[in-house]
């Protein structure tokens, strides 16, 4: 990559993460070779820590106390900081870094849409696990869309949220070549 | 604290709107917020030639977008204790640096049901200045009686 994101990584997780996604690109899943109807456990669970949701509500200069002031939403109807809904896009890369899932970090990616439910906030102290399943993949005008449902579950075996996680992915490992190689590598 | 209560929501009303302009300073944010480093977002370089999108231009994270359409919902509801309990979004255009992402709701469909589990359905969407839609879906909001 021609960035330096340092300057950008401010929380403790954010500075220990691997960010180039194009120098292990060559590890992930491929939209090809995956099989339908698998499912897994990511290896890595998420501590919630509030710098973790205040940076996320920061980032969409969302300034909501209830996300973003830990304080003020102690006299919320929720009492407490709760995350914003979309911190499971937090949650979910840090999560899945190789093997299953991996493809959410393809170069070239592209994001359709997401469907997402939510049962319950998702809090400081909360330890997440992803529990995945290669959902369904299809062709559609060309593109080659990919979908895993995944279930956020914390570490009472409260289901917090699911996620149906969905992106149009390059089609083979020599297509995710070309992106690594800052070429075209996608066919519609 | 705001009042909003299923008894006093009406059908076909707007939530208030969701104005974000999108930066490169931004985008690059966002990712280390999200842990999402993909180059179509971050790298200005790489997407001369990449070009997922077609474009020569890095692109906001459609989740970024999806996180502002959810910021209209949190911001009604979240302060009189509503929950967010469904999101449903298609992303339609993508959004280059430049982009001035208005996003906004209206409620559809009221759903009566037992003590502080009735919901409302709110159709979102985000669209650029130029009136182009970004993204549009639809929402669940539980809201307390």
């Amino acid at each position: 990559m021609t960035v330096n994101m340092e300057k950008f990584l401010v929380t403790e997780k954010q500075k220990n993460f691997p960010w180039d996604f194009i120098a292990d690109a060559d590890t992930y899943e491929v939209w090809d070779e995956i099989e339908i109807g698998k499912e897994y456990v990511a290896p890595i669970k998420y501590e919630v820590k509030a710098e973790d949701i205040i940076n996320y509500s920061q980032a969409i200069l969302d300034d909501n106390p209830v996300i973003s002031d830990e304080k003020k939403a102690k006299e919320s109807p929720f009492k407490g900081l709760i995350a914003h809904p979309l911190f499971l896009t937090t949650i979910g890369f840090f999560c899945i870094r190789s093997g299953p899932g991996s493809w959410i970090r393809t170069p070239g990616a592209r994001n359709p849409g997401q469907k997402i439910e939510l049962y319950e906030p998702i809090r400081p102290g909360d330890i997440i696990t992803l529990h995945m399943k290669s959902y369904d993949k299809w062709i559609k005008r060309g593109k080659y869309y990919m979908t895993y449902e995944i279930k956020y579950i914390d570490q009472h075996n409260r289901l917090k949220a699911t996620m149906w996680t969905t992106l149009i992915l390059p089609r083979t490992r020599e297509d995710i070549r070309k992106f690594m190689r800052a070429e075209h590598g996608l066919e519609a | 604290m705001s009042n909003v209560t299923f008894s006093s929501v009406k059908l076909e009303e707007k939530l208030p709107e969701v104005v974000q302009e999108v930066t490169q300073e931004r985008i690059w944010k966002y990712a280390a917020a999200s842990l999402d480093f993909n180059p179509v977002h971050i790298d200005p370089e790489w997407v001369k030639t990449a070009q997922p999108f077609s474009i020569p231009v890095t692109v906001a994270h459609g989740m970024m977008t999806i996180s502002f359409v959810t910021s209209v919902l949190t911001n009604w509801a979240f302060p009189s204790g509503g929950w967010v309990r469904k999101i449903d979004v298609k992303l339609t255009k993508p959004a280059p640096p430049g982009t001035v992402e208005k996003c906004g709701g209206i409620v559809t469909e009221k759903h009566p049901r037992g003590k502080n589990q009735s919901f409302v359905v709110v159709e979102v969407w985000a669209e650029n200045q130029n009136g182009e839609k970004l993204a549009v879906g639809t929402a669940e909001v539980v809201l307390p009686d």
